[in-house]
């Protein structure tokens, strides 16, 4: 939890970075994020969060294959690192901890 | 794919766009995902919707992390930086002329542009030090009428009482005497326990609480104390160490022109007053407890200026209709006792007005008040002026830029052919720009240094370049970079717009547009010099007219000896007696009134006696003056007799040819009038019309009475020898006024010091209009080098066809002479507007006649032809075998 945390998007980015493992490429995860979240977001979004996570070390990237829908450009294809899911088990730990205090306080939450 | 058969895409600038913004390393993947989103939209919205959402997308792009960076992409690229400075400065040394003609014509610019800016900056200064600004205020009176209005500033005596006693919103009112009235002005003063007397200026009366309303800062004494017993006064600070080194001066006496009732005690010394205060001076003179004078005058006159402090939250607009209706209400009865009249017009018209301190100096409202005010005349060609030379001065690099960038355009094709980029090449221009700016302004703060003096003395006043403040260096360092940058993109857009392949195969690439533009511009640049030109010329003539314009009196030879009042009148008469045994001395006549500015003013209204009661009052100048004034000044009598000294006594009057026209007097003389305290006066004599003020108005009514002595004294000289006429008259006061060294005034002298503003208006023009010309011409030869360049193998051509050296020069000097005559045709109506409204306010001004017009014209096509022919004449002359050769 110092400096390198993620933002609540970037968590969401990078899970769905994770599930959509070979297929983890801009237009794909931004489908799959819109799909789950239920609201149209902007392309810029997504990329913004790749581009930020590749900087700061919790993904890497390499070129995927092109497509005549993508006009022939190739696809950049995400990968998450193990910085990545220590981050995101960090993450979880910090929540489950906040929830069980407030369960406490109040039982009827849980 | 679907969408491309049906010819589905989206918008193109947007996609364009993208690539534009996006760091070129994600472009291709951005690009791809944004296609592929386009495509998957395109499934389930309209195509309209698909395209609107692409670009919501690409705005939704402006984001840090994925955009180019501007200028720091490459940031360790310094080496190219590196190589763009120093191919910048070799070639600013292969050209040295063209260098040195850009940065000449650069820095004058920003001289300029300098030195009006402190100009501006210290006018907008003006009275912006009170801590209370928006409390502190004048009034003065308004007068509205037919929806005109007029201000001016002198007001009723008693009128402070009033204003106390009824006004509540206003905190504290401070009356001063800034004219000449008692010891206002200059006198004679000394230590009372000393005996020399030292002339001094700037002595003013005001009261106590003036020191509380504008803020005086007292450095001994205190501000509840100071001016409120009579007879005392503050003194500046500089005057305090002048007459008192390393003495307290509290307490000590000082005595004016000799005189024991004029014995003023020093309760108060105060800081100088600001260089940006609109008021000035070293002594001020107590109101407090006057009994004669200043200080004593009821609801007869205005005699006097008034600041007002209002309370905190007090409305302006407020306080001024309570003190209007104020007015209506307590004071109109007291004016009518006094016996003035036009009462009813004065509570339908006038009212009182507010003005804020700031504005006194500049004369928003344009208050009659007496006082120095910012020429704003001055200022606003100041400023026109700093634009147009300026403009001139970046039209000039634009031009020599474009026209030095033939000889470059092999070196912007090969750098092409071996792969520069467009924006490479814009960069080593602008590059070279930039330096070339900076270089300019180096040099231009170089100039304003040097002319900083100069201009002080055309301004009077004392400006200084704030090296010490944050902000100048860096300042002028971001302003010529964008200048470089604004002076530079278009010739570095022209430049790089060049084909490699018609450059390097020498075809000219001469564009008709941009030959249109630099003649435009070459156009205007004359233009605006004619403009200028003339302006000069009028200006220059209508000084010369007022100072040799004949005034009905003669100023030549006449000398004003001044500060006699500290001699008693049987004194002076022997003096003047003593003075007209000299050879050297024709005449010599005793007033205080003189046909210049800065001598003694008063006025009254007067009425034929008969008609009293029918007719408004006349108001003219009323002068005191003894028998051999009308013979000094070389006046004309043009009827009746001029004052005897034993036949007159006060009732003999004098008036001009004016007076007799207004009062409507066909036979003037022995007329009985009657001025505004109920003294009756004969008119004896008539004299001839003389212009007694400035002649930008029309000679007023003009009444002189009869007084033996004065404290000046005006001699005629009889001989052209001055210096040593001086000599004797200094004799022959050391005899009789040992203590008190001789001080006096040339009558011309005064006389031209009257118009000061419009000579030192004059000088600024000439300076500027040589400037103008300058540029002009640097522009002017640097479009005659690019068109004759471009057009040498066409005259190497004629000349071996047969062509002699007169017609290739006609040839190629014909065009240039062509645009100046353009411009001229378009500067000569605009210059005639423009003198027309400077001069429509003078009463007595010059003709614009063709001639001044004439000249003006002939001045820029001199000097453009000569401009030009130093080109002309080396592309006639030249062996045409060196140009045709290079085939």
């Amino acid at each position: 939890m110092k400096k390198n945390r993620l933002g609540e998007f970037q968590e969401l980015v990078l899970m769905t970075v994770i599930i959509l493992q070979d297929e983890a490429y801009g237009n794909e995860i931004l489908r799959n994020l819109e799909e789950r979240l239920q609201e149209r977001l902007s392309m810029g979004a997504i990329q913004a969060a790749l581009k930020r996570m590749e900087e700061k070390g919790f993904l890497t990237s390499v070129w995927g294959e092109a497509s005549q829908k993508r006009g022939g450009k190739r696809k950049r294809i995400y990968q998450a690192t193990p910085e990545a899911m220590n981050a995101l088990q960090e993450m979880k730990d910090i929540r489950s901890d906040l929830w069980q205090a407030m369960v406490l306080l109040n039982p009827n939450i849980g | 794919m679907p969408h491309q058969d049906q010819g589905q895409y989206p918008p193109s600038w947007a996609v364009r766009l993208l690539r534009f913004i996006l760091k070129h390393e994600f472009s291709e993947e951005v690009e791809g995902d944004m296609e592929e989103r386009f495509v998957d939209n395109l499934a389930d919205f309209s195509y309209g919707k698909a395209r609107w959402l692409y670009i919501r997308d690409v705005v939704g792009m402006l984001r840090p992390v994925l955009l180019k960076r501007l200028f720091s992409q490459n940031k360790t690229n310094y080496g190219m930086w590196k190589n763009n400075i120093k191919v910048a400065w070799r070639q600013m040394r292969k050209h040295r002329v063209f260098t040195t003609i850009k940065l000449g014509g650069f820095s004058v610019g920003i001289a300029a542009c300098l030195l009006i800016a402190l100009y501006a900056q210290h006018q907008l200064t003006y009275d912006q030090h009170y801590a209370d600004q928006d409390r502190i205020f004048r009034l003065v009176n308004q007068w509205s009428e037919n929806g005109e209005t007029g201000y001016w500033a002198n007001v009723h005596g008693p009128l402070k009482e009033v204003l106390e006693d009824n006004i509540p919103d206003m905190e504290s009112v401070a009356r001063v005497v800034l004219w000449p009235w008692g010891d206002g002005g200059e006198n004679q003063i000394r230590r009372v326990e000393e005996d020399f007397n030292h002339y001094e200026e700037g002595f003013f009366y005001a009261d106590p609480e003036l020191l509380e309303v504008l803020e005086v800062p007292l450095l001994s004494g205190s501000v509840s104390t100071a001016l409120r017993s009579p007879n005392t006064m503050v003194i500046s600070r500089s005057k305090a160490d002048q007459y008192f080194p390393n003495e307290d001066p509290i307490g000590k006496q000082m005595r004016l022109n000799d005189n024991p009732e004029t014995t003023y005690t020093i309760d108060g010394v105060m800081e100088d007053f600001p260089d940006n205060s609109h008021l000035q001076g070293d002594f001020i003179l107590t109101l407090a407890e006057r009994k004669w004078g200043p200080g004593t005058t009821g609801w007869c006159c205005t005699n006097y200026h008034m600041y007002v402090k209002l309370r905190p939250l007090a409305d302006k607009r407020i306080v001024e209709q309570a003190t209007g209706a104020m007015r209506n209400s307590l004071i109109i009865d007291k004016l009518r006792n006094a016996g003035q009249s036009g009462l009813e017009e004065m509570q339908q018209y006038q009212s009182y007005y507010l003005q804020p301190v700031a504005n006194i100096y500049k004369d928003l409202e344009e208050v009659g008040d007496g006082l120095p005010h910012g020429s704003l005349e001055l200022t606003r060609l100041f400023i026109v002026i700093a634009i147009i030379i300026v403009v001139l001065a970046c039209v000039n690099f634009i031009q020599l830029s474009t026209a030095s960038s033939l000889q470059r355009a092999r070196e912007v094709g090969l750098r092409k052919v071996v792969g520069s980029s467009n924006t490479g090449l814009m960069m080593q221009f602008l590059t070279e720009a930039c330096l070339l700016s900076i270089g300019a302004t180096t040099t231009g703060l170089v100039l304003t240094l040097l002319a900083l003096p100069f201009f002080n003395d055309l301004t009077q006043l004392t400006l200084v370049l704030p090296w010490a403040t944050w902000w100048f260096l860096p300042t002028m360092g971001l302003g010529a970079i964008a200048i470089g940058l604004l002076a530079g993109i278009y010739p570095a857009y022209h430049l790089t717009r060049y084909r490699p392949v018609d450059v390097l195969k020498s075809r000219s690439s001469g564009r008709t547009e941009a030959t249109a533009m630099r003649n435009g511009l070459v156009v205007f640049q004359f233009a605006a010099t004619v403009v200028l030109i003339i302006s000069a010329i009028v200006v220059h003539r209508q000084f010369e007219f007022f100072m040799n314009v004949s005034l009905g009196y003669d100023k030549e030879q006449v000398i004003n000896i001044v500060g006699l009042e500290t001699m008693d009148k049987s004194r002076r008469l022997s003096f003047k007696e003593e003075l007209l045994k000299l050879s050297a001395v024709r005449d010599a006549s005793f007033s205080n009134f003189l046909p210049v500015e800065d001598a003694a003013v008063q006025n009254r209204s007067f009425w034929v006696t008969s008609r009293r009661q029918i007719d408004n009052g006349v108001e003219a100048a009323h002068w005191t003056v003894d028998e051999d004034y009308i013979k000094t000044m070389g006046m004309k009598m043009v009827s009746g007799r001029e004052f005897d000294k034993g036949m007159d006594n006060g009732d003999a009057i004098i008036i001009n040819q004016r007076m007799a026209d207004v009062l409507r007097l066909d036979e003037p003389i022995g007329t009985q009038l009657t001025d505004m305290f109920d003294e009756k006066s004969r008119v004896i004599g008539v004299v001839q019309d003389f212009n007694f003020e400035s002649l930008e108005w029309e000679v007023r009514p003009l009444v002189m009475v009869f007084g033996p002595t004065a404290a000046t004294l005006s001699v005629k000289l009889a001989t052209e020898d001055v210096s040593a006429s001086i000599a004797m008259i200094s004799a022959v006061w050391d005899q009789f006024n040992g203590r008190q060294s001789l001080r006096m005034h040339f009558m011309d002298q005064r006389f031209a010091a009257m118009y000061d503003s419009i000579s030192r208006m004059r000088t600024v023009l000439m300076i500027f209009a040589f400037l103008s010309v300058l540029i002009a011409c640097l522009g002017l030869f640097a479009l005659s080098v690019f068109m004759i360049e471009q057009r040498a193998k066409e005259m190497s051509v004629r000349k071996v066809l047969g062509a002699g050296v007169v017609k290739i020069f006609a040839l190629l000097t014909f065009d240039f002479v062509k645009l100046v005559f353009i411009a001229i045709v378009i500067a000569l109506p605009a210059a005639q507007l423009v003198m027309e409204e400077l001069l429509h306010d003078f009463a007595y001004r010059i003709d614009l006649d063709w001639l001044i017009f004439f000249i003006g014209g002939l001045i820029a096509v001199l000097i453009a032809f000569v401009t030009i022919s130093v080109e002309s004449l080396k592309a006639a002359t030249a062996n045409p075998i060196q140009r045709l050769r290079s085939e």
